[in-house]
C-alpha cells in the first residue's frame, strides 16, 4: 500500500519548521558558540554586536529566568555555558536581529576572552584521567574466569570505531511565540516533544501546562533530534519569551554540524576463547565509550551496547564491561542502532580475528554459534521465536552461497589487481526502551460527525512512515477507507508525557495505544447499532468496508449513517487510550531481567570489489533475509530496510569524523563529511522477508524496522578485510572503522614499500 | 533591482536586493517552499530547480541571474490534481521517506528528461549525482525514474 503521505512530498506542499510562513514582525535568532574544546570565559563583550543595525537583543545565561539546564537523563548540560567551556560550538549567547543575516553578522562581532585548558578528545585517555560520567557497568554470563582453561584457542585485540554524522537533511530548527497567559507555544524538529516541553519549562520556570510544543513532521531524525533537538527549541523559547515576539532559528548545515553529537566513537579491548572446532566458549570485553562534554543519552547508549555485545550468538561465559568516558567533544548522542552496532562490531572483530587463527572462514564460527530457542542472552532473557538460525540457513539457500564462494575464488585467482571479498552479518536486535518506564505511549482519537478520523499520539513522522502505519491501524480496526484517517500534528496539548519516537518503537507503541481507542469507540458504536437495528445482544454485528453487518447479512446502516445516529444518541466518539508494553521487567541492580518485548534477527551477504592499486571499492551486492513479521506495508518496510543498510555501510566506510587534537571538528561540511551518494550503493540490493508474524506485543505481528538493518552494514568492513587477505594473505588486519580508501590502501601495502615493489617485481616477471 | 521572469509558467516582475540568492527569492518572497536548502553549498541538491531548462542549486545562483529566464520548481511538476508521470512514480516505487530531498530529486530527473527523455541508468546516475538522499538508498528513487523512461 502506497504511503498517501508522500502525495505532499511530491507536490512541494509538505510543510517542515522553517516552511511555516511566520508572522509578521517575526525576529531571527543565531547562536555564539565556543571557539575552543576546553577553558574559562574571562569576558564576552557583546557591546559591539548590540549596536549593529537591525540587532534586537543578545541572551546569555543570566538572561535565563529558570535553571540554565538541559541535560534529559542526567543534569549536566547548560543550555548557555556562563563559566567552563567543554567543547568547540558549545553555545554561550542567542543573537536574535530582524533577520538572519543580520543575526550571523552580529555574531561576528561578539569578543569573547578566554583562558584554553589542555583537551581530551580520546576516551581512553579520558579513563586514564578518570573522567567517568557514571560508574562502569558490566553484564555478565556463567563464568568466563574460569572458562579460558577450557579454550583450546584464545585471541585477544582492539576494535575501535568511529562516530557517525547524522546528516539527516532538514538541519536543527524551531520557531516559538508566546501565547497569551505568558505561555509558549514552540514549533520543533524533534522527536521527543515531552522532553523539549520538560526543558524550556525548566528554562523558563514555568510549568509545564504553560509550554505547548507541536511537531509537524521531520525531514530526517535518526537519533539525531532525540535529545539533540532541545537546545534550539529551549533557546527560541527563551528569546520569544523575553522579547514578547516569535522568534526563529535554523541551524545552517555547518553550524548543526559544529554544535550537535553524533554516533557515539568506542575503543574496545576484546578476547575470545573457543574450542578448535569454533564453539564460543568465554567472551571478555571492555567498551570505553567516548560520550563527550555530557551524558545526553550516553548512559543508555552505553546499556546497549552492553545488551548487544553478543549480537546473534550464544556464548556460554560473558563478561562486557563498559565505560562511559568524558571528553571535549560536543555531546554525543543518538543515532540509529544506539550504542547497539558499535558492540556488535567487537564482536564480529574478535570472531575474524579466531577465524584467521584457526584458519577458517569466520563464518564457520558465525554459524556454529548462532543462537537458538531458549538460550540466554547476557542480560537474563531468554530466545522466544528465534529466527536466527533460520534467517542464516534461508540466506545461504536462497543466495547460493556455495556458489557466490566459488565465483569470488575464480574471480581473485584470475585477478591480480582487483579482488573480491564476501562476508556474512547475522543480526539480533532487542525491541523496547531498556528503559523499561519509556515503554508507553498515548493516544486520542476523535471521530467527526461526517465520519473522519483525526489521531494525535506522541509519534513523530521523520521519514519512517509511522503516520502511514497509524492510519492503517485505524482504517482496520474501523473497516473504512484509509482516506478517512488524518494524522494530526504531535502536539503535547493532545498526547502528554510522551516517549521520544526513537528504539525502532514509534509504530509499535502508538499503534498499540490506537488500536486500543479504535476499540473503544467501535464497541461503543457497535452498541448503538445494536439499537438502531433493535437487536438481540446475542446478534453479530459488525463494520466491514463501511457498512454494518447484522448476522453476515448487509444492513441499511452505513458508517456515516451509524456515526450521525451514534452521535444523535449522545454517545462519545473520541477516546483517549494508553498503552504500556506487557511482560518487560529490567533489574538494574541485578542487571537482569526482560527488558525487550521480542528480538529481531536476519542475515545478510555482502560482497565487494576492491582496486587493490588505489584503494577504492565498489558493493557488487547486499543480499538479506531479514525477519519483518507480518509487514504492515513492504513498501515503507522494504525502504526503511535499505535506507538502514546504506546508513550502516556509510558508517563502516566513507564516513569518517574527524577532531583536531584540540578538539576542532575537520569535518564539518558536506564537502568534507561524505555520506553515500548515488554512485556508491551497491549494484544489488535484494531484501527478502522470513515469513514469520510475529506473535509478541508489536501491532498487528509486525516488527519494528528503524534501527536493526542499520547493522548489516557492518557485514561490508569484514568482506572488505577478505579482499584485502585475498590480494597479501599476510596482511596485518586492523579492527579500525571506518574502512577509508587510505586506511585500506595502508592495509593493503603495509609495510609501505617494500611489498609494493616487490609485488610489482613479481608482476612483471610473470608477464 | 528589477527582475523578470517566468516561475511555473506564470511572468512574475519583483523588486530586490542584488545579494538575494535564488532560493530566498523562491522561498522568502515567492513562498515557493517547495524548494528544500540542506548545505547551502551546493553539495546536497535538495535546493535543485530549472533554469532554462537546467538543473541548477539555488542556494549557489543568484536572483538577480534568473531575469529573462523560465524557472521550474517543484510546485511546477503537477497539472493542477494531476501529479505528472515522474511523481507518480515516485510514489509507487516508494522513492521517499522523509521527503526532504524529493523536490530536488524529482527537479534533478525532470530537466534530465528535458534534455533527454531515453536516458540509460548511467545517464540518471549522473543526472542525481549531486543530490544526496540519507533515507532510502537510492535504489528505489533510480527505479522511478528508469520506470519513468520505460513508461511501466
Amino acid at each position: 500500500m502506497k504511503n498517501y503521505d508522500w502525495i505532499q512530498h511530491v507536490r512541494g506542499e509538505s510543510l517542515f519548521v522553517d516552511d511555516i510562513t511566520p508572522p509578521e514582525g517575526t525576529l531571527h535568532a543565531a547562536v555564539f558558540s565556543s571557539p575552543i574544546a576546553h577553558g574559562k570565559i574571562i569576558n564576552l563583550d557583546l557591546e559591539i554586536a548590540k549596536k549593529l543595525n537591525d540587532v534586537i537583543e543578545i541572551f546569555t545565561a543570566k538572561d535565563i529566568p529558570g535553571e540554565n539546564q538541559i541535560g534529559a537523563i542526567i543534569p549536566d548540560e547548560q543550555l548557555l555555558a556562563d563559566g567552563i567551556l567543554d567543547f568547540c560550538g558549545q553555545p554561550i549567547a542567542i543573537v536574535v536581529a530582524k533577520d538572519n543575516f543580520s543575526a550571523h553578522q552580529a555574531v561576528k562581532q561578539i569578543k569573547l576572552e578566554f583562558q584554553e585548558y589542555s583537551a581530551v578528545t580520546d576516551a581512553r585517555e579520558a579513563f586514564q584521567k578518570g573522567q567517568l560520567i557514571i560508574p562502569p557497568q558490566t553484564f555478565s554470563l556463567g563464568d568466563a574466569d574460569s572458562a579460558w582453561k577450557d579454550c583450546d584457542l584464545i585471541v585477544e585485540g582492539t576494535a575501535e570505531s568511529g562516530g557517525q554524522e547524522h546528516i539527516y537533511l532538514e538541519t536543527q530548527g524551531s520557531f516559538a511565540f508566546p501565547v497569551e497567559g505568558g505561555g509558549i507555544k514552540i514549533i520543533s524538529s524533534t522527536q521527543a516533544p515531552t522532553t523539549v516541553q520538560r526543558a524550556a519549562a525548566r528554562i523558563l520556570n514555568l510549568p509545564m501546562n504553560k509550554v505547548e510544543v507541536d511537531v509537524l513532521r521531520l525531514g530526517g531524525g535518526f537519533g539525531g533530534k532525540e535529545d539533540q533537538a532541545t537546545a534550539w527549541a529551549c533557546m527560541t523559547a527563551l528569546a520569544a519569551f523575553k522579547l514578547k515576539r516569535p522568534v526563529k532559528i535554523i541551524l545552517n548545515r555547518q553550524e548543526d554540524i559544529r554544535m550537535t553529537g553524533k554516533r557515539h566513537p568506542y575503543s574496545s579491548d576484546f578476547k575470545i576463547g573457543l574450542t578448535k572446532e569454533g564453539k564460543i566458549l568465554a567472551y571478555e570485553v571492555t567498551f570505553y565509550q567516548n560520550a563527550g562534554a555530557a551524558a545526553d543519552l550516553a548512559t543508555a547508549i552505553l546499556d546497549r551496547t552492553l545488551f548487544h555485545c553478543t549480537n546473534s550468538y550464544f556464548i556460554p561465559n560473558v563478561k562486557a564491561t563498559a565505560y562511559c568516558c568524558k571528553t571535549n567533544l560536543p555531546p554525543n548522542t543518538a543515532f540509529r542502532g544506539f550504542g547497539g552496532p558499535q558492540g556488535m562490531f567487537v564482536i564480529e572483530s574478535a570472531i575474524y580475528k579466531a577465524a584467521e587463527k584457526l584458519g577458517v572462514d569466520p563464518m564457520v564460527i558465525q554459524e556454529k554459534n548462532l543462537l537458538s530457542e531458549d538460550d540466554e542472552f547476557p542480560y537474563g532473557q531468554k530466545t522466544k521465536y528465534c529466527m536466527a538460525r533460520p534467517s542464516w540457513k534461508k540466506a545461504i539457500g536462497k543466495y547460493n552461497l556455495g556458489e557466490m564462494k566459488n565465483q569470488v575464488e575464480k574471480f581473485n585467482l584470475e585477478n591480480k589487481i582487483f579482488k573480491k571479498g564476501l562476508a556474512l552479518m547475522p543480526i539480533c536486535f532487542g525491541i523496547s526502551f531498556t528503559n523499561t518506564m519509556l515503554n508507553q505511549a498515548n493516544a486520542l482519537v476523535h471521530v467527526y460527525t461526517d465520519g473522519s478520523i483525526g489521531i494525535s499520539t506522541g509519534a513523530i513522522e521523520m521519514g519512517q512512515g509511522v503516520n502511514m502505519k497509524l492510519r492503517q491501524v485505524a482504517a482496520t480496526i474501523f473497516s473504512v477507507d484509509i482516506s478517512r484517517v488524518k494524522i494530526e500534528t504531535t502536539n503535547t496539548s493532545r498526547a502528554a508525557n510522551t516517549s521520544a519516537t526513537a528504539a525502532s518503537s514509534g509504530a509499535d507503541l502508538n499503534g498499540k495505544a490506537v488500536q486500543i481507542a479504535c476499540n473503544n469507540i467501535l464497541e461503543r458504536l457497535i452498541k448503538s447499532a445494536q439499537q438502531e437495528l433493535k437487536s438481540n445482544e446475542t446478534d453479530q454485528i459488525e463494520v466491514k468496508d463501511e457498512i454494518v453487518y447484522l448476522n453476515g447479512n448487509q444492513t441499511e446502516l452505513t458508517w456515516n449513517i451509524l456515526v450521525q445516529k451514534s452521535y444523535a444518541k449522545r454517545t462519545s466518539l473520541s477516546s483517549q487510550a494508553h498503552y504500556a508494553t506487557p511482560g518487560i521487567h529490567f533489574d538494574k541492580s541485578k542487571v537482569k531481567g526482560e527488558p525487550f518485548a521480542y528480538h529481531v534477527y536476519g542475515t545478510a551477504i555482502i560482497q565487494v570489489t576492491v582496486d587493490c592499486l588505489r584503494g577504492t571499492y565498489e558493493i557488487d551486492f547486499v543480499k538479506v533475509v531479514h525477519d519483518f513479521g507480518k509487514s504492515m506495508n513492504p513498501i515503507i518496510d522494504r525502504s526503511q530496510a535499505e535506507g538502514a543498510i546504506m546508513q550502516g555501510i556509510g558508517w563502516m566506510t566513507i564516513e569518517e569524523v574527524i577532531y583536531t587534537k584540540y578538539g576542532k571538528l575537520l569535518t564539518d561540511s558536506m564537502s568534507t563529511y561524505k555520506v553515500p551518494d548515488v554512485y556508491f550503493t551497491p549494484k544489488e540490493i535484494e531484501v527478502d522477508f522470513l515469513d514469520n508474524p510475529n506473535p509478541s506485543a508489536a501491532i498487528f505481528n509486525s516488527k519494528a524496522i528503524g534501527e536493526p538493518p542499520l547493522m548489516y552494514g557492518i557485514g561490508i568492513y569484514f568482506s572488505l578485510c577478505n579482499a584485502i587477505k585475498a590480494f597479501r594473505s599476510n596482511a596485518e588486519i586492523k579492527n579500525s572503522a571506518p574502512m577509508t580508501n587510505e586506511k585500506l590502501l595502508l592495509m593493503l601495502y603495509e609495510p609501505a614499500g617494500q611489498n609494493l615493489k616487490r609485488k610489482l617485481k613479481n608482476k612483471m616477471t610473470v608477464k | 533591482m528589477i527582475i523578470n521572469f517566468k516561475i511555473n509558467g506564470k511572468e512574475t516582475l519583483i523588486n530586490l536586493t542584488k545579494n538575494k540568492r535564488l532560493i530566498d527569492l523562491l522561498r522568502d518572497d515567492l513562498k515557493l517552499t517547495g524548494t528544500k536548502e540542506g548545505c547551502s553549498i551546493g553539495e546536497c541538491g535538495a535546493c535543485t530547480v530549472i533554469v532554462n531548462g537546467k538543473a541548477v542549486n539555488s542556494c549557489l545562483v543568484l536572483a538577480q541571474q534568473v531575469d529573462e529566464c523560465d524557472v521550474i520548481t517543484v510546485e511546477g511538476l503537477a497539472e493542477g490534481n494531476k501529479l505528472s508521470e515522474l511523481q507518480q512514480n515516485f510514489l509507487k516505487y516508494g522513492a521517499i521517506q522523509c521527503g526532504f530531498c524529493t523536490p530536488g530529486m524529482l527537479m534533478s530527473a525532470y530537466a534530465l528528461f528535458l534534455e533527454n527523455p531515453t536516458p540509460s541508468r548511467e545517464e540518471i546516475e549522473t543526472a542525481i549525482e549531486g543530490n544526496l538522499c540519507r533515507c532510502t538508498g537510492y535504489k528505489p528513487i533510480i527505479q522511478a525514474i528508469t520506470s519513468t523512461v520505460s513508461g511501466e
